[in-house]
């Protein structure tokens, strides 16, 4: 008889009584016991349950955590990364600019200039390690975008603001027509006020970019004061020594030196003039530039539903931007976990498996 | 029997044991051919099967082979856990005094000792069929198998048992 042989239905009835009669059959008090934990609710398969809700509880929050560092870190990266200007940045910069009056020193001596979005310029501290004040040599250039046809009355209003704050136009040039025009200014404010006077601008049309740099000038400063104490001490001098010149030679060598040195006086006090000009009064050079539209979002008014509206709309799209970075990130990983999840599962199955065949080989020692 | 799919899942659950634990006994039984280690099983299987009784899900099959795929990984496992400490030692037929003159009794201990003969997989085969009461699709369910192949096996298995019985 071949094992592929079909049965007859008569042989298949016989075999299956045969089968029933040798059916293995459970201790009912096995039966019961198993019974009664069932109706129990299995309460060590609950404990087991709970175990691994709390392990979840602990888990979620710990990986919900690492997620908001890991979107909040790519939010830095993206955003200090990017170099981008927005509008809603550039209003943001005038009160930057206004704390920058306390801010602390990055650098002596060094001059640092910002990008075109807000940047904190280095403010140096007000005085140096010897007790000399420090000078700060100030700029700050702005570009501000008022709709083409109201370029003029933005120009006129630069004026106005800096006459207010206490500054001087020292260059201008405006050119409008038709379709609107371009201002450049020169103005120089005092140091002092530089931050008021930037945040009277600012009102005036939306800031389409801001820069502003601070040079530390007291190394020179102090270097020409000295320059000219020395000249000034080398002056006595030479009156002292024409007092007790006896000879028309002498006095004559000694007038000559006194003239040379009334000029180089006269040349360095105009040097540390100059310095001391430089740190009392700030540069502000201002772009006015007429663009279609660019008064719609930030118009130095009030905050409108349409600023609102446009604020929501850039808040989304960069939160979407990071959740799509975020995701992007995350995908890789996501399919990594799913194939190694994949090769655990047919592994395990494999060894199940395995335990079959391996159990028939005991068997059959058996 | 299938149950009713309106039942709530501990009414359910109830049924299905009280319907198939001997059978899921049955099939670890044959399985594994020792008597403490089909209870282990048994209790497993149920255990597995009722903390996990809100995954079932009925458009993949009836809660039976659900429970029976359940009790197959439950004996799988426990042949790896006993392979780790020591081999399962089969037992001896119940009725091995049995009286030479009674017939059944003679035909029963050459129906065990035929379903002795065949091999673990063969004889999950036959506990699948006969004492589950799976049919031919819900047992390739649970190996994991195509249908047509599952008869195939089926089909040699019991071949092969009949051999065996007839050679007794």
């Amino acid at each position: 008889m071949h094992p592929d042989d079909p049965l007859d239905p008569r042989e298949l009835a016989v075999l299956t009584a045969d089968l029933e009669t040798v059916r293995p059959t459970p201790d009912p008090v096995f039966l019961a016991g198993l019974e009664r934990r069932l109706q129990d609710g299995f309460p060590e398969a609950d404990r087991a349950r709970r175990a691994a809700r709390a392990w979840r509880r602990l888990l979620l929050p710990a990986a919900g955590t690492a997620l908001a560092a890991v979107v909040v870190a790519l939010v830095v990266v993206l955003g200090g990364g990017s170099g981008r200007t927005d509008r809603s940045g550039s209003v943001a910069s005038a009160p930057a600019l206004a704390q920058d009056e306390t801010a602390a020193p990055s650098s002596p001596g060094g001059a640092a200039s910002s990008g075109a979005a807000v940047a904190p310029a280095p403010t140096p501290a007000p005085s140096t390690t010897t007790g000399q004040p420090r000078r700060v040599e100030r700029s700050a250039s702005l570009t501000l975008t008022p709709e083409p046809a109201d370029v003029q009355q933005t120009a006129d209003g630069v004026v106005r603001a800096t006459q207010d704050a206490g500054g001087y136009v020292q260059r201008s040039q405006v050119a409008t027509g038709d379709g609107g025009g371009t201002a450049t200014f020169t103005l120089r404010v005092p140091s002092a006020r530089l931050a008021e006077a930037v945040a009277a601008l600012s009102r005036l049309a939306p800031v389409a970019a801001t820069s502003q740099d601070a040079t530390d000038i007291t190394a020179a400063t102090a270097s020409a004061a000295t320059l000219l104490a020395d000249a000034r001490a080398e002056r006595q001098a030479l009156l002292r020594a024409l007092g007790r010149a006896t000879t028309d030679r002498q006095i004559a060598a000694l007038k000559a030196r006194l003239a040379d040195n009334r000029a180089t006086i006269a040349r360095r006090a105009a040097a540390l003039d100059a310095l001391r000009r430089r740190a009392d009064l700030a540069t502000v050079n201002v772009l006015v530039e007429g663009r279609e539209g660019a008064a719609g979002g930030t118009h130095g008014g009030g905050w409108t539903p349409g600023d609102a509206l446009h604020d929501a709309g850039t808040i989304l799209q960069t939160a979407g931007g990071v959740a799509l970075v975020g995701l992007a990130g995350l995908a890789p990983l996501a399919v990594l976990a799913a194939l190694i999840a994949l090769a655990a599962r047919t592994a395990r199955r494999r060894r199940r498996e395995a335990a079959l065949d391996e159990f028939r080989l005991d068997a059959t020692r058996n | 029997m299938e149950l009713s799919q309106r039942q709530p899942p501990s009414d359910a659950f109830d049924a299905l044991f009280r319907d198939a634990a001997s059978d899921v006994y049955a099939y670890a039984m044959t399985l594994l051919r020792d008597r403490a280690a089909a209870e282990d099983v048994t209790a497993a299987a149920f255990e597995r099967a009722y903390r996990r009784r809100d995954s079932f899900d009925p458009r993949r099959g009836s809660r039976r082979a659900w429970l029976f795929g359940i009790a197959r990984h439950a004996a799988l496992d426990e042949l790896r856990r006993r392979r780790r400490t020591a081999s399962l030692v089969t037992e001896p037929p119940d009725d091995a005094a049995h009286d030479p003159e009674d017939d059944a009794a003679l035909r029963r201990t050459a129906v065990r000792a035929a379903l002795a003969g065949l091999d673990a997989r063969e004889r999950e085969l036959v506990a699948l069929k006969f004492y589950a009461g799976l049919d031919n699709a819900e047992i390739a369910r649970v190996l994991g198998i195509s249908a047509s192949n599952a008869g195939t096996r089926i089909h040699r298995a019991l071949c092969r048992l009949r051999e065996a019985c007839h050679a007794s």
